[in-house]
């Protein structure tokens, strides 16, 4: 920065503007080459822009195809849920008895985390058939490792000296757990959740595609079986834009503030 | 204390194999009672399992996945390195990385790229390397470009001191930094490659194990389908092991 800049306080904004244009710039010259590019192959292989535009705004007035985005929210919403409340359990398990510490941090957790992806889903199948049920067991046997790795760095985190006068003032668990542990593990909890939405999305289609019978998965399923490949990519750009603007608008500064909240 | 110690952890291992052992016993008495379709038990699992890595008809799907895996992680790290030290380097690039390519390539759900890989190419290793690649840059990318946002600029400030040529400063002194970052990044990539990047062998791939494991569902072989899983914890847990966390250790040394 020159002394210019320093005194006017200006090339910052500028500086911001120029990469503002940059960004803007980018997202054009891609929109641009993605249009030539459908061009010269046929739809089927890249359809363009509009195309896919077009297939985006049926899909909002489409009852059956929000039918579908409806099912996968649910899918995602139960698999967090019950990941997040199993790897909780587990993560709280070693730490209220230290003896299962070995067990679950060197035996159960890195089987968990080590587990392929795909081989839950198929397992799923076989196990339970193609059903919703199928997909969030899928779901949540992936994203419980998350869980319990974050969960367990939460705990580890906890301010003993904290918890050590919570008990000089009560001997009963409970009270401890509900005024002490829990809320020193929200940012903790906030953070698994992120990560868990995040990671869902991308395991979700994929349990759906193979073990569904409801969902964008599914619906890119049988989009594929007919070379529908304008609903394939609208269903894509439709999740970017969800999963990206909820982690922006919604989960950032909601973690922003929790982070500001429990600042020691 | 030290002896109230060492018993705790003996008991403590003790549980621990012992949840192993118990959870070897209840597959096996569940499998007596079940279909071999429904679930096979572990004694003919262990079979399959042994002849995925000694069996050449499936010895080579262990090593058409193996080596994706590994030619995908290096690309990935190459890619997400290059673009994040585009993005530090260059100040109209920023944005575009940081607010363009990153969020849609980390959004970019991962059975999307497998289709469309299995739309755009002929089933083969160029197609599946593409798709795991595309899940696993924006891993890379993150992990490099915290490194490159932390690097110690007092530092970086000495070196240019000594020398005005980038090339000897990144060899000698960014690199260098960069190396937990890097490493932390194989780590994840390696991790999530065999976790969920095998996608791009179930629809794009005439060998591997993601091929495997489809066939073995679709034709109901389920020691076939349990033991690739099995083998892919192996691998997985033998490459954490015996490659990445020994390299951790000799530069957390240094």
């Amino acid at each position: 920065m020159n002394a210019s800049a320093l005194v006017l306080g200006r090339a910052p904004r500028r500086g911001r503007v120029g990469r503002r244009t940059a960004g803007h710039l980018f997202t054009l010259a891609f929109l641009a080459a993605w249009e030539a590019g459908a061009r010269a192959a046929p739809s089927y292989l890249l359809p363009g822009p509009g195309e896919v535009a077009l297939r985006l705004w049926k899909f909002v007035g489409s009852a059956r195809d929000l039918g579908h985005l409806a099912a996968s929210l649910e899918h995602v919403g139960g698999a967090i849920a019950i990941s997040f409340v199993l790897g909780s359990l587990l993560a709280l398990l070693p730490f209220y008895l230290p003896v299962f510490r070995f067990a679950v941090e060197r035996r159960l957790g890195p089987f968990l985390n080590a587990f392929s992806g795909i081989g839950w889903t198929l397992l799923a199948v076989m196990w339970l058939g193609v059903n919703s049920g199928a997909v969030v067991f899928a779901i949540s046997a992936v994203l419980v490792p998350f869980a319990l790795v974050n969960m367990s760095a939460g705990l580890g985190a906890i301010d003993r000296d904290t918890v050590e006068m919570a008990a000089s003032f009560t001997r009963r668990r409970g009270p401890v757990f509900r005024l002490i542990v829990v809320p020193s593990l929200y940012p903790f909890i906030f953070a698994t959740i992120r990560i868990m939405f995040g990671v869902a999305w991308k395991v979700t289609l994929t349990a759906e595609l193979f073990g569904g019978n409801s969902g964008l998965g599914y619906m890119i399923n049988l989009a594929r079986q007919e070379y529908d490949t304008a609903t394939i990519v609208a269903a894509i750009v439709l999740i970017i834009a969800f999963v990206h603007g909820m982690d922006r608008l919604l989960f950032a500064p909601l973690q922003a503030r929790l982070e500001r909240h429990y600042a020691r | 204390m030290r002896a109230e110690a060492s018993a705790n952890g003996l008991a403590a291992r003790l549980i621990g194999e012992g949840l192993v052992l118990a959870a070897l016993a209840g597959w096996w008495l569940a499998a007596r009672g079940l279909p071999e379709f429904v679930l096979p038990g572990p004694l003919v699992t262990g079979e399959r399992l042994l002849d995925l890595f000694v069996t050449p008809e499936f010895l080579q799907h262990t090593l058409a996945s193996s080596w994706r895996v590994v030619a995908a992680v290096m690309l990935s790290l190459l890619i997400g390195g290059g673009l994040a030290f585009a993005a530090e380097a260059a100040p109209g690039l920023d944005i575009v990385v940081s607010e363009r390519i990153k969020p849609v390539l980390n959004s970019f759900p991962s059975i999307g790229w497998a289709i469309l890989a299995a739309i755009w190419f002929e089933p083969g290793d160029f197609g599946v390397i593409f798709v795991e690649v595309a899940i696993l840059t924006p891993f890379c990318l993150i992990n490099i470009g915290e490194g490159l946002r932390h690097i110690d600029r007092e530092l970086m400030e000495m070196g240019h001191s000594f020398t005005r040529r980038p090339g000897r400063i990144l060899w000698r002194l960014t690199l260098p930094l960069l190396v937990p970052y890097l490493l932390s990044a194989t780590r994840i990539a390696y991790g999530i490659g065999w976790k969920i990047a095998l996608v791009s062998e179930l629809l794009g791939a005439p060998t591997g194990l993601g091929y495997l494991m489809l066939r073995a569902q679709t034709a109901a072989d389920s020691p076939t389908f349990l033991a690739t899983c099995f083998a892919i914890v192996l691998i997985f847990v033998a490459g954490e092991r015996l490659v990445l966390a020994p390299l951790e250790r000799r530069f957390a040394q240094r």
